[in-house]
């Protein structure tokens, strides 16, 4: 019992950790918290799931963030990197506009039903887990949720570009006073970050059902989890993930009438010890 | 604004209610005012937060949707009589703001808009799954006595009646909140806005007034949560959705917050054009995020600011101007 909850735990976690990675990437560059991220996230859930009606989960996988990268591209060019001079509550307030609009979206393309993406075929089986038989598809999404963590470290810790951005991050005018297009980087940036957005969205679509609702359940977890580890860092925000995905999980079984506010009280704690989360004050 | 303007434009406001009440006939124009009305002093409140403290919150609705709970389940429990009972919420929605207060207000900027947005959200998944104190996602209806003040239940339930408890509410909030911020209270919350670490060096305490104007804009939107409370008689976890935050805070930023009543025009606007939207009106949140992003980006101060300039003679042209000349 125990086993297939810290399980389902470790599962959300990796979830949250493939959204929140694109949240902190964003905060980061362009000092936006993307409301939209939620929106995003399931936008790119239900473009998965029509991409897979046409043909198969996998190619779902690979197009629908690539759909997104693009949508995050076209968003920084004519959005946030027009609106970089102005005060941060008014580009949130523009982001959250954003979401009305994608969120008004889904609902005419797709309806107020419920729809769920059947399990690719190939991880279509159980697999016995220290006693616990556990679907292979959810050991595949915290396969995922880790690629995801440790590739992001790994790039913005040794390639060029990584070095860039983490420049770009601290300090935006030195960095393009280098020689760094820091535009186009940001755009490149917000693209990636979106398209983590949607590829949580697939991810999440064979386990979690998809509904008009998905978004604000994952939105207010995600900004729990990038709050509690600081904004900006994607450290923080990768512990801060498999915390919250660990007290869900426990929480749903161990203290159902309080699982609700659960997170909230872990949030509530951490911001008393340290405002700007475990891991923050890097900005 | 001196003491003889503040009356004189009281007076008139109230007088305008009374008109407004006893000379628009039909019935469905007096509800959707009252509504209107209702949502003119819930965006107030969440003006209050970002105009004295620089803070946007998206999720009011908490105490929005907490007071009329509180009222509903005090009523249903029979401990105290209708009229203590929205004395006691009241406080209750004080105390509890000024105490979160204490904790969320420390975190900087667009860290506690996400704070305030997360913990609604709990208190909206708390309140739709706990059917027992509640009613669940079904809601509850709230059991007013037979006569609340001494009033017998039946007028007070008349349309006009209603709009104008709405309205001089609104008025008294508004007059109260002017001549607050008229003080000295005042000046400490907007210095303490503008730069808290110089507020600091001149030795103000910087916490509890951003902590009490946390609790007073709460308060605010507790009376709006009360007279919703009345007004429908009925209470459901989408009064703690974050999507009525959402709408609340559309009001303050189309209304404009350099006046203290530009969320109340916000609110009215909002209400007049989703009844003229009528047939679009399954489109409304399109609609209104596409309005809410052109407000921000071509007229970041609102109809409110809008119409202030226009008084002062820089009008619309010179606005179109400046942005053409980017």
């Amino acid at each position: 019992m125990l086993t297939i909850n810290l399980f389902n735990g470790l599962v959300y976690g990796a979830l949250l950790i493939i959204m929140c990675s694109g949240l902190a990437l964003i905060y980061g560059l362009r000092r936006v918290v993307n409301f939209a991220h939620g929106s995003l996230y399931m936008l790119g859930a239900y473009i998965g799931y029509s991409i897979a009606g046409y043909s198969n989960f996998w190619v779902a996988l690979v197009a629908a963030p690539a759909i997104m990268a693009i949508l995050g591209v076209l968003l920084d060019r004519y959005g946030f990197r027009l609106l970089q001079d102005r005060d941060p509550l008014s580009v949130v307030l523009v982001t959250f506009g954003l979401l009305l609009v994608i969120e008004d979206f889904v609902l005419t393309v797709w309806g107020k039903s419920n729809y769920s993406m059947s399990v690719p075929a190939a991880l279509n089986m159980t697999i016995d887990l220290a006693g616990t038989s556990v679907p292979a598809y959810r050991i595949a999404v915290i396969a995922m949720g880790a690629l995801v963590a440790i590739s992001l470290s790994l790039w913005l810790r040794n390639s060029k570009i990584g070095l860039f951005v983490r420049a770009a991050s601290t300090d935006p005018t030195t960095t393009a006073m280098q020689g760094v297009n820091t535009d186009a980087l940001s755009a490149g940036v917000v693209g990636l970050g979106t398209a983590l957005a949607g590829l949580a969205g697939v991810v999440a679509a064979p386990f979690l059902s998809l509904s008009p609702s998905m978004s604000s359940d994952v939105i207010i977890d995600s900004f729990v989890v990038v709050v509690i580890g600081g904004l900006g860092s994607l450290a923080g925000a990768f512990i801060a993930a498999m915390v919250l995905g660990m007290i869900q999980a426990l929480g749903a079984v161990y203290l159902p009438d309080a699982a609700a506010l659960l997170p909230f009280a872990l949030m509530v704690a951490i911001l008393i010890w340290k405002p700007a989360g475990f891991a923050g004050s890097r900005t | 604004m001196s003491i003889q303007r503040t009356s004189i434009t009281t007076v008139v406001a109230l007088a305008v209610g009374v008109a407004v009440a006893l000379g628009v006939g039909s019935n469905n124009v007096l509800s959707l005012l009252t509504q209107a009305v209702i949502y003119a002093v819930f965006a107030i409140g969440v003006g209050l937060l970002l105009r004295q403290n620089g803070m946007v919150s998206f999720g009011h609705a908490l105490y929005f949707g907490f007071s009329g709970y509180l009222v509903g389940i005090l009523l249903q429990l029979k401990v105290m009589p209708a009229e203590a009972a929205i004395v006691v919420t009241l406080l209750a929605v004080t105390l509890m703001a000024f105490v979160m207060g204490l904790v969320i207000v420390r975190v900087p900027g667009v860290a506690f808009g996400m704070l305030t947005l997360a913990i609604g959200q709990m208190f909206f998944l708390t309140a739709s799954r706990s059917r027992g104190l509640t009613g669940g996602a079904d809601g509850m209806s709230i059991e007013w006595p037979d006569t609340l003040f001494g009033v017998a239940q039946s007028q007070l339930l008349k349309p006009s009646a209603m709009f104008l408890i709405c309205w001089v509410t609104l008025i008294v909030v508004l007059l109260l909140l002017t001549l607050l911020l008229g003080t000295r209270f005042g000046s400490i919350t907007e210095a303490v806005r503008d730069n808290e670490e110089r507020a600091r060096f001149i030795g103000i305490q910087t916490l509890l007034p951003r902590a009490a104007i946390y609790a007073l804009s709460a308060t605010v939107t507790g009376v709006a949560g009360l007279l919703s409370a009345l007004n429908t008689g009925f209470v459901s976890p989408e009064n703690l959705h974050w999507s009525l935050s959402g709408v609340a805070l559309m009001m303050v930023v189309v209304g404009g917050n350099k006046v203290l009543w530009g969320p109340a025009l916000g609110a009215v606007v909002y209400f007049f054009a989703k009844d003229i939207l009528g047939s679009y009106a399954n489109h409304w949140m399109a609609i209104f995020g596409i309005a809410l992003i052109s407000v921000i980006v071509f007229s970041p101060s609102g109809i409110a600011g809008a119409l202030a300039k226009l008084v002062r003679g820089q009008g619309a042209p010179g606005a179109l101007a400046r942005i053409l000349r980017h």
